[in-house]
């Protein structure tokens, strides 16, 4: 399982090409945006307090009580 | 004729590094509701109600001061009616069923000489009548000459103390228990501090698509548990929760996100996540912006998310006395959940302008979780631009 999700990995990275400036209309646009940007952001962090798990990309992990 | 030839003399030895001055400023604002409901409490020893509503204000001012500096500064205020806090003292309504938290952080970030690379930092803190916490976070980025990829790497420290009292101006700071367990000290601590490393690898596949990776690892020591937490064992005892003063988290994430056709967007993404409590669990999540006007994007989205239960887990009067640490906490028991719902997002195209409309977007989302839990959130997000007036 490991091996066939660092092959994907490393399959993915060597086919990755170069584009120019002006080829990043598609990239640049705000729904391709990494992480959880906007209205995203809060329902995140509820999920860090309602789950046991955290981190990996999104919400911060600690800084709250949480305890309610 | 002199003053001139000195200026262009010294137009020609300026570096290509220079500093711009072209002052803005994002501002973000974020209303959010949210409620849930089961009757799984922890305060009541997994047991009892768990109505909750919040209410949350949140305002993000990112101010590009220059060419070369940003300075970010936000703030936050969320009020929180708990019932389930509420029976730490059996007083119904009593003044723990509602409870306010007051957040702010400060930020500076800026490029390194090369202007490939920029750090930051941050300084955060963050204060609820139960708790008062500080955070610090270093940040490096680098991003490659054909800005393919992109490095990340971050360190947040939070500095955390749990005493109640902090809306209390008689000078009362101290942990609080059950009302029928006051009479033991059942800890003889009350900080908790975190220190999380979070790296992140962004990289373009093609013009329409982009992977990001992001390990990290955690590690908390300190007060660990609630101290308003009840456990109930087999003997029909009563105790305060107790889990380990240390934990260790290992999380890996990643998002896969592709752009299909002239206005569909695909983001696809899955967590693993380990800890040394005995939790390990995967998240798998969805979502489908839908361009359905140069203006108008609507985003469908679904998380399925499914955890096993730490070790130190036992429901209402399972516990053996015998056991050294134990909780009732459903957070961390083994369970399933969803969550799905819908977003839209309204983004006309201007002018910049001395004070530019960006965005509105409103979003909503249903959760369910095996144990019952039942939570929505609706939040409406705000985004405009504001800035010096542009030249004629």
């Amino acid at each position: 399982m490991k091996c066939s999700l660092a092959a994907v990995f490393m399959a993915i990275l060597a086919s990755c090409q170069v584009v120019k400036p002006y080829q990043r209309i598609y990239l640049n646009d705000y729904e391709m945006r990494p992480g959880y940007p906007g209205a995203r952001g809060f329902e995140q962090y509820v999920f860090t307090i309602r789950e046991g798990s955290s981190g990996g990309g999104g919400a911060k992990t600690s800084g709250g009580c949480g305890c309610n | 004729m002199i003053a001139t030839a000195y200026a262009s003399f010294g137009q020609l030895n300026k570096k290509n590094y220079t500093r711009k001055k072209l002052s803005r400023t994002d501002v973000g604002m974020v209303f959010s509701y949210y409620n849930q409901n089961n009757d799984h409490s922890a305060v009541t020893g997994g047991t009892g109600t768990e109505d909750l509503q919040v209410y949350v204000t949140h305002l993000a001012l990112d101010n590009v001061r220059d060419s070369v500096r940003t300075v970010h500064f936000d703030m936050g205020f969320d009020v929180i009616s708990s019932a389930s806090t509420d029976n730490i003292d059996f007083v119904v309504s009593s003044a723990s069923k509602v409870d306010a938290r007051v957040y702010t952080s400060l930020g500076y970030e800026r490029p390194l000489h090369d202007r490939k690379a920029t750090w930051g930092m941050n300084t955060s803190f963050s204060i609820e009548s139960d708790y008062l916490s500080w955070g610090q976070m270093f940040s490096l980025s680098h991003i490659n000459e054909a800005q393919t990829q992109e490095l990340t790497a971050s360190l947040q420290m939070y500095f955390d103390d749990l005493r109640w009292g902090r809306y209390q101006f008689d000078g009362t700071r101290e942990l609080v228990y059950p009302v029928e367990l006051r009479n033991t000290k059942w800890f003889d601590r009350y900080r908790r501090n975190s220190f999380n490393l979070a790296l992140g690898l962004l990289q373009t596949i093609n013009r329409r698509m982009s992977l990001g990776v992001y390990p990290g690892l955690t590690y908390q020591a300190g007060l660990l548990s609630t101290p308003f937490h009840r456990v109930y064992f087999i003997d029909d005892t009563e105790r305060v929760e107790n889990l380990p003063d240390s934990r260790w988290k290992i999380p890996i994430g990643a998002q896969l996100n592709s752009f299909l056709g002239p206005r569909w967007v695909l983001r696809a993404n899955y967590r693993f996540y380990w800890d040394d409590f005995g939790i390990t669990a995967h998240t798998f999540g969805l979502e489908a912006p839908v361009k359905v006007s140069r203006a108008i994007a609507l985003t469908p989205f679904v998380r399925l998310y499914h955890q096993r239960g730490a070790d130190y887990f036992k429901p209402y009067a399972k516990h053996s006395p015998l056991q050294e640490f134990y909780t009732s906490d459903y957070d961390l028991s083994k369970f399933s959940s969803g969550a799905t719902g819908l977003g839209f997002r309204y983004a006309p195209y201007a002018h910049k302008r001395r004070s530019t409309f960006k965005a509105l977007e409103l979003r909503y989302s249903h959760y369910e979780r095996s144990d019952g839990m039942v939570a929505n959130t609706l939040t409406l997000f705000v985004n405009y631009d504001k800035g010096q007036k542009p030249p004629p």
